[in-house]
């Protein structure tokens, strides 16, 4: 059976706070970016997709 | 790949590949809320001669995908320097273990180290304890990302 991708199991703790408007009302895509030491997340204010480390 | 390429996933006789027991891949590296340091970062906040200008050359060495300075990040854990023989040892650790950037941080701070007036040889000592977490990031670093569009 095909393993799944550990890093899907990382917990989240609590919405990231948006970069370019500060909203909080964020969800995150995926528990990994381009780089493994961050996350990709999508603000639904100002409906941006942003990285946040860790 | 194509239905046709993929194995058989049913009939697969592949070894179910648990690696329980044997050293983990470090990419997959948790992260999760640390407690951060009572002595960490360091920054060079009081630092005077050879240590000072260390620590300037230090803050021009930016991470490699975002631009923070190393020390921000929080990644310079001590700084010494023997001023008599000229030698510099810097503590640093990586935000992970398998960072792709490992060499390259390394030898750009060796390298920036040892152009520093005062300093003969330098080592750069890559540690791991105590944990890098995101508490490490100073002020400014958070500054910094935030305006590069990094949420931190």
């Amino acid at each position: 059976m095909r393993r799944l991708d550990p890093s899907v199991d990382v917990a989240s703790d609590g919405p990231a706070t948006c970069p370019y408007c500060g909203s909080e009302e964020t969800t995150r895509e995926h528990p990994r970016g381009p780089s493994l030491c961050k996350s990709i997340h999508y603000c639904n204010s100002c409906e941006e997709s942003f990285e946040k480390m860790g | 790949m194509s239905d046709a390429e993929r194995p058989d996933e049913a009939g697969a006789d592949l070894p179910d590949e648990t690696f329980e027991g044997e050293p983990r891949y470090c990419s997959y590296t948790e992260y999760s809320a640390g407690t951060g340091h009572p002595d960490l970062p360091r920054t060079g906040e009081g630092a005077s001669g050879i240590e000072r200008r260390v620590w300037d050359v230090l803050y021009e060495v930016e991470d490699p995908e975002m631009p923070v300075s190393i020390v921000d990040l929080g990644l310079i854990y001590n700084v010494y320097v023997d001023s008599a023989s000229g030698e510099a040892r810097v503590d640093m650790t990586l935000t992970y273990t398998g960072c792709p950037a490992r060499d390259y941080l390394l030898s750009s701070v060796e390298r920036a180290v040892e152009s520093v007036d005062g300093v003969e040889d330098a080592l750069v000592n890559l540690v791991w304890s105590p944990e890098w977490s995101v508490e490490m990031v100073t002020e400014e670093g958070r500054e910094a990302l935030r305006e590069f569009g990094v949420s931190i």
